[in-house]
């Protein structure tokens, strides 16, 4: 079959309940980026511009569908004060939480455009936007309050607070919130679509009950501040997310980014409301063979294009950094092949 | 209520800025079609950038909640023509007669007519080849105009629905875009074909000819209007066959909406354009001319858009507020520039624009309510620019320069139209009384410093002359 659409036009008929020629093909290709463009993984996530032109670079080896601006969820975290080793050849590792240091009252919401690595991100999303913005989306993933909450704290004693003393979880949550709501207020500005990013509020590490309290409100407010922009949210939580699934509908997100979820279930619940995104193993794009993942990724495509409300091809998480590309390149053939709506 | 602040023309960032104070109540309060869910429409414009509109970055707009209502609307308009679809409603292309089909189409319920080939906004808005490079390879190159982007949407299925019914006009409208219809109709779609007369000026040649003037003061043949009837007898006969409704009491009432909104548009402009500061920018009041061609289908919501427009134009010019520098020197602007920046541009380097010739005078002009609706139809269309001659189209501006009111005129000719190509000499001829520029609008990204450098020497002209 031959494609008629560009990236921009596919993911923008998706988001309009249109189907357009086949389904956008999104494997989170986030860091993974450095390698192809064969760069420093420190100076993928400490320069907008190397950040960007990775990313450019993936997309002229994959020809995927959307540009990922992201290297670690910490991002927010580090902005309102936590600090971060960077490694030469990983990604970023705490160091030392902001509120081992302080009180949350004194904690500040970072500026975007001048605090730690958010530039870095806004740098990036300018750069590609230049470049690629007219054919394919950017999208630039933003910690949700939950995770970077988390992040300012020892996850240990975040936890035990929750039960503890949830008041104060909660100024940890609206603090972060009111941080996450600038910095998407910067990435609209430079021509990103933020796509809302939440692996710490999953059902692998925190119950379904803490999720629904402390997690759950919270990227709704986000959410529902980005649907003041008219925008269509993505919201990404890897991991198990099945025991939560139902509640994933009051977020309001309009399209969800599914792990360790069976695709099927998933689609029965929530793809009357939601566009459904997933779900290959990330770990069987970065170890199996391509003849395995070929089958794997049609099976789990053939599956995912009977979504209602349309559907995106993609890995539960990140696409782990040292994947074989040819591994990668298999995912979107295979994805290809079978993923076609138009006759 | 969102309060206004001092009429000024902001970016993007600002704009931005100043959507954060607009309460979620009041974004949820405009909607097209009536639909809660899908039907908003007043987002800033940093939004339609995110979704690719990269020229948005650069451009320059009015910082009036009127203007953000009308750009979130306009850029709201591909989604709006699917959205129709999806709930039912019947997407009808009128292509080629700019402005009078749709008309007749309004008057059948839940029928939503527009105009593929606006669509030659869309390359300037995303700064992009996508859809002029497609029309080359499917055999509309470079020597046809800008309007080849609608075979490419075509092809493409990303920018409108497929129509559930489509009218070309051909014959007098424009002899390019035919052939761009004939390619359409080469990918499989099937247009209705209408004929368009030419609107000939000499009575001397043809003797046998009962000639007629219309309101305006054109002339032309009686048969013409004649004709004209029995094509949009054919396109009403067509419509009712497609919705098995046969009402000529909703063709008045339909008149009547396009009235309204004509009337409005025409009291917009005289206020904008006769005030002594210029209330509005010009880029806007080229997008609210041209919404007259369809209201960017929703007419309704269009109107309402339009009203909130003209209130605000009201206020600013009784409490003698402007946009623009009070020396801004007065210009003509003749036939559209499909790149918006262009117009940006000529207000930053300090003229203003004051009269227009966008080559759609019949979409402007009211339609006779008094006489058979057809017949009333005709009759307006026979106003157009486009039928007639150069000579005709230019009076009204030679009338603007006589008066006084107008220091320069800027022609805008579009690559590719054979048109422009033979008007230009002309239109510079008669206007002998003052400066006239001449440019052609580059493809996306051709506004060199050498062209900016060219305008800036015109306006400096102008500034000379008036001295
Ligand atoms: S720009 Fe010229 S050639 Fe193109 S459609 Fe208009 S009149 Fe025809």
């Amino acid at each position: 079959m031959r494609e008629t659409l560009t990236p921009r036009e596919r993911f923008g008929l998706l988001v309009i309940d249109e189907k357009p020629d086949r389904c956008n093909i999104i494997p989170l290709v986030t860091s993974h980026a450095a390698e192809i463009a064969r760069m420093k993984l420190k100076k993928y996530y400490t320069n907008g511009e190397a950040m960007a032109r990775a990313q450019i670079a993936a997309i002229e080896e994959y020809g995927h569908d959307a540009i990922s601006i992201f290297s670690e969820v910490g991002i927010i975290a580090e902005a309102m004060g936590s600090d971060f080793d960077y490694p030469d050849d990983d990604l970023p590792v705490i160091k030392r939480p902001a509120l081992t240091k302080k009180n949350i009252e004194d904690i500040k919401i970072p500026v975007p455009k001048r605090d730690k690595r958010l530039p870095v991100y806004l740098e990036a999303i300018g750069y590609a936007y230049q470049s690629l913005g007219d054919k394919v989306p950017i999208l630039a993933y933003v910690p949700a309050p939950f995770t970077t909450g988390m992040m300012l704290s020892d996850p240990k004693t975040f936890l035990i607070q929750t039960i503890r003393d949830p008041d104060h979880i909660k100024k940890i949550m609206e603090k972060s919130l009111q941080a996450a709501i600038e910095f998407c207020y910067d990435i609209i500005d430079a021509g990103a679509l933020p796509i809302i990013v939440d692996p710490l509020a999953s059902s692998s590490v925190v119950s379904p009950k803490a999720y629904k309290n402390f997690a759950l409100p919270y990227e709704r407010a986000l959410i529902d501040f980005l649907h003041r922009y008219d925008l269509d949210i993505i919201l990404h939580i890897c991991g198990n997310t099945e025991p939560i699934l139902d509640l994933l509908l009051e977020t309001g997100a309009d399209l969800v980014s599914l792990d360790q979820v069976d695709l099927s279930l998933a689609i029965e619940k929530l793809s009357k409301r939601m566009r459904i995104i997933g779900n290959f193993d990330t770990s069987k794009i970065a170890f199996s063979s391509p003849e395995e993942i070929m089958e794997e990724v049609k099976n789990m495509v053939k599956r995912g294009i009977k979504s209602k409300k349309g559907y995106i091809a993609s890995t539960g998480c990140e696409v782990p950094i040292k994947t074989p590309p040819e591994n990668v390149r298999t995912f979107i053939n295979a994805a290809k092949e079978v993923g076609w709506y138009w006759e | 209520m969102f309060e206004d602040l001092k009429p000024k023309k902001i970016n993007l960032t600002e704009w931005s800025h100043q959507f954060r104070k607009i309460s979620d109540q009041i974004i949820k309060k405009y909607k097209y079609y009536g639909n809660q869910d899908w039907g908003i429409y007043l987002s800033p414009p940093a939004t339609f950038m995110v979704y690719g509109a990269r020229q948005l970055k650069r451009l320059k707009f009015d910082n009036s909640f009127a203007a953000l209502r009308l750009w979130g609307f306009v850029f709201n308009e591909s989604e709006r023509l699917f959205r129709a679809k999806q709930v039912g409603k019947k997407v009808i292309a009128t292509m080629g007669d700019l402005g009078t089909i749709p008309v007749i189409v309004m008057s059948f319920p839940d029928c939503i007519p527009f105009y593929p080939e606006c669509i030659w906004w869309t390359p300037f808005f995303n700064e992009s080849f996508i859809l002029l490079d497609m029309a080359t390879k499917l055999g509309a190159p470079e020597p046809a105009c800008f309007s080849r982007a609608a075979l490419a949407a075509f092809y493409k299925k990303a920018y409108f629905p497929k129509p559930d019914l489509m009218f070309a006009s051909t014959g007098a409208s424009c002899d390019d875009y035919s052939c761009i219809m004939q390619l359409i109709e080469g990918l499989g779609y099937n247009p209705i074909w209408i004929e368009i007369p030419f609107r000939r000026k000499s009575r001397s040649y043809f003797v046998a000819d009962d000639y007629e003037h219309t309101k305006w003061g054109i002339d032309y043949p009686k048969r013409f209007e004649t004709y004209l009837m029995s094509e949009y007898e054919k396109v009403w006969q067509n419509m009712v066959e497609f919705t098995d409704i046969n009402n000529r009491n909703y063709l008045a009432k339909s008149i009547k909406n396009a009235n309204r909104l004509r009337k409005l548009v025409e009291n917009i402009k005289k206020l904008s354009y006769e005030a002594e500061l210029a209330p509005f920018p010009g880029l806007e009041l080229m997008v609210i001319e041209f919404g007259n061609l369809y209201g960017y289908a929703d007419f309704d919501e269009w109107t309402d858009i339009i009203e909130m427009v003209y209130a605000t134009i009201s206020e600013r010019v009784q409490k003698g507020e402007g946009v623009l520098n009070p020396d801004a020197l007065p210009i003509a602007w003749v036939t559209p520039s499909p790149d918006p920046y262009l117009l940006n541009l000529v207000e930053d380097l300090g003229c203003r624009i004051v009269a227009t010739e966008y080559v759609i005078n019949q979409a402007l002009v009211e339609i006779e309510e008094d006489i058979e609706p057809f017949q009333a139809l005709a009759r307006s269309f026979l106003n157009a620019s486009l039928i007639g001659s150069t000579e005709q189209r230019v009076r009204r501006i030679i009338e603007g320069v006589e008066h006084g009111r107008i220091s320069g005129v800027l022609i805008t000719n579009m690559l590719g139209c054979s048109h422009c190509a033979m008007e230009t000499r002309l239109i510079q001829q008669m206007l002998s009384k003052v400066p006239v520029l001449s440019i052609d609008v580059p493809a996306p990204f051709g506004i060199t410093e050498q062209l900016k450098s060219r305008i800036a020497a015109f306006v400096e002209t102008i500034r000379c002359a008036r001295r």
